[in-house]
């Protein structure tokens, strides 16, 4: 008896807490289901759909013909396709390493200087960001050209002798991706800098360190986070940029993404841009949490608590 | 001393990077003045030819008549959609609320190319592709989650005492609504809106996959145009383009704070 009044009583409460649920939270519920139903609609159903197209095998008349791996199996076994991936890998990487390079001394320096200085350098370092890729990459096109402005720079400082070919190669690629993605990666590492406890400097110079030894042991450590999410983030976005290498690599530097452009508009492939896109996802996430579980569980990984 | 010196090293090399980061958009501006057929920088003399020149070109005035008009829908959809949306999970509690946070944010982590080409496929049986609704949809998309993150940052400091201050004085949900909630988050709404509008406007892979040959926006035309032949014309469109985008830098500066827009 006793056991069926307590069944009787829970379902009961059940019934309650949905009702008292439903009431405090329809409104947010309503609220949400306009912008939830178009993601849903029009981005979640998209992603899945081209995944389900991407096991698709279908002759180039857009007939499917069977399902499986025979897309993937294909990118893998054709030297174009796999030369393809390494060159976005390879500038990919070295647009990180340059930006890296770039972006830490001067995230070192907007952790040192005055509130305003900061402010002004900060506006200077984003603003780009709010200029259309393509006039960015115009204004990359000009000082890349034989008698642009950085050989120009080169044979005024005697580094060069003659123009060096910039436009349409890899380093060109680099070059200008890097300077795209720089201001996310100065962003993210003068954020972790701006977080440090002046003290632990202070603690550290009293501790008898030099200024060497303090930025070894407690600023570099304390920004690996800062340095992790801007190598994630740009890292990320030059894998999958298309705008740069399109203009600036051209036909020469024949990256994933224009690749992909090629065998969806051009081609008209369309299961097999799928399965390309979702391989160029896919390699990107791979390598990203290889990096930041490498990083993470490294010699600093107190940092990352 | 030596702490001077380093600090003075620092100032210098911190100046070079910042000077190659917007190097790209200060050297179009004066290419677009060049009075010879190529663009160059440091440009060959002196003449405004090449703005002259965009007037001849009735498909650069029509793309960016459509930019604009793009980038407006574009930015009420998401305004509506987002606003919404940030209201429901700033002042609602529900299960599963932080999953859903992070839906909304979802067409930031996926790469624009992958949006793109998956919205073409999609839209293609249904014949929104090559179409301006297909257009505008896409453009809503990767506006929506900039739109939400704007409100949510403009509801945090958000005092809820004063909505129902107002519901206790007897005013309608909607009333409340319009005199009290909205006049506060106006501001989030404005530069979440100013952002959105630059977003889209400036936006080219995802547009890429969007638009027909009788439908293109001006960062296409550019885009079409850098891949045919450099003219100098690509340099003075580019310099309208920049102006636009500096006019806004300087409202969001006013109201935002530019250096807030990109700090996660």
């Amino acid at each position: 008896m006793a056991s069926r009044e307590h069944v009787y009583r829970n379902r009961l409460n059940w019934r309650e807490t949905f009702v008292n649920f439903w009431r405090e939270s329809r409104v947010g519920l309503f609220l949400l289901f306009p912008a939830f139903i178009f993601l849903i609609v029009f981005f979640l159903v998209p992603m899945l759909y081209i995944f389900y197209l991407s096991l698709m095998i279908s002759n180039d008349m857009g007939e499917t013909l069977r399902y499986g791996l025979g897309n993937y199996l294909r990118f893998f076994s054709e030297s174009y396709y796999t030369n393809a991936l390494w060159t976005t890998i390879r500038v990919s990487f070295y647009t990180t390493l340059l930006s890296l390079l770039l972006a830490y001394p001067l995230a070192i320096f907007l952790a040192r200087s005055s509130p305003k200085v900061r402010g002004i350098m900060t506006l200077l370092i984003v603003s780009p960001l709010l200029v259309s890729i393509v006039v960015r990459n115009f204004g990359l096109y000009l000082m890349l050209i034989p008698n642009g402005f950085i050989n120009q720079i080169l044979i005024f400082l005697h580094v060069i002798d003659e123009p060096i070919k910039l436009l349409f190669t890899e380093g060109g690629v680099v070059i200008g991706l890097s300077n795209a993605y720089l201001p996310f990666m100065v962003l993210s590492i003068a954020t972790s800098l701006y977080n440090i406890d002046p003290s632990l400097l202070r603690a550290s110079a009293i501790l008898g360190a030099s200024p060497w030894r303090s930025f070894y042991s407690v600023t570099l450590p304390l920004s690996l986070p800062g340095i992790v999410a801007g190598v994630v983030l740009v890292f990320s976005m030059s894998m999958s940029a298309y705008v740069t290498p399109a203009l600036l690599g051209g036909a020469n530097v024949p990256m994933l993404p224009v690749v992909a452009y090629d065998e969806i508009l051009n081609l008209l492939r369309w299961t097999y841009g799928s399965a390309l896109s979702y391989i160029l996802l896919g390699t990107t996430l791979i390598l990203v949490t290889i990096f930041s579980r490498l990083v993470e569980s490294g010699r600093f990984r107190e940092v990352f608590r | 001393m030596r702490r001077r010196l380093m600090q003075f090293v620092l100032a210098v090399i911190a100046t070079f990077v910042v000077l190659y980061i917007v190097m790209p958009v200060i050297v179009v501006l004066p290419a677009s003045f060049t009075s010879a057929s190529y663009p160059s920088f440091p440009p060959k003399g002196f003449s405004l030819q090449w703005y002259e020149k965009i007037l001849d070109r009735p498909e650069f005035l029509s793309a960016f008549g459509n930019s604009v008009k793009f980038a407006v829908l574009a930015t009420i959809g998401s305004l509506f959609l987002g606003t919404l949306a940030a209201l429901a999970v700033a002042k609602y509690d529900f299960p599963g609320k932080t999953f859903l946070v992070s839906f909304l944010s979802a067409p930031l982590t996926v790469p624009q190319l992958v949006l793109g080409i998956a919205l073409l496929i999609y839209f293609t049986p249904f014949y929104l592709s090559g179409t301006p609704l297909g257009f505008l949809i896409s453009h809503i998309i990767i506006t929506l989650p900039y739109v939400v993150r704007f409100v949510l940052t403009g509801l945090s400091g958000f005092d809820y005492t004063l909505e129902k201050a107002a519901m206790i004085l007897g005013a309608k949900p909607w009333k409340v609504f319009l005199s009290v909630t909205f006049p506060l988050i106006r501001p989030a709404l404005v530069s979440g809106g100013m952002f959105s509008f630059l977003t889209s406007f400036d936006n080219v892979t995802v547009s890429l996959f969007m638009v027909s040959p009788h439908m293109r926006t001006l960062p296409l035309e550019i885009f079409s145009h850098m891949q045919d032949a450099y003219s100098p014309i690509v340099a003075s469109v580019s310099s309208a383009v920049i102006l636009i985008s500096v006019i806004f830098i300087v409202i969001l500066e006013k109201i935002y704070g530019v250096g807030k827009l990109f700090s996660q």
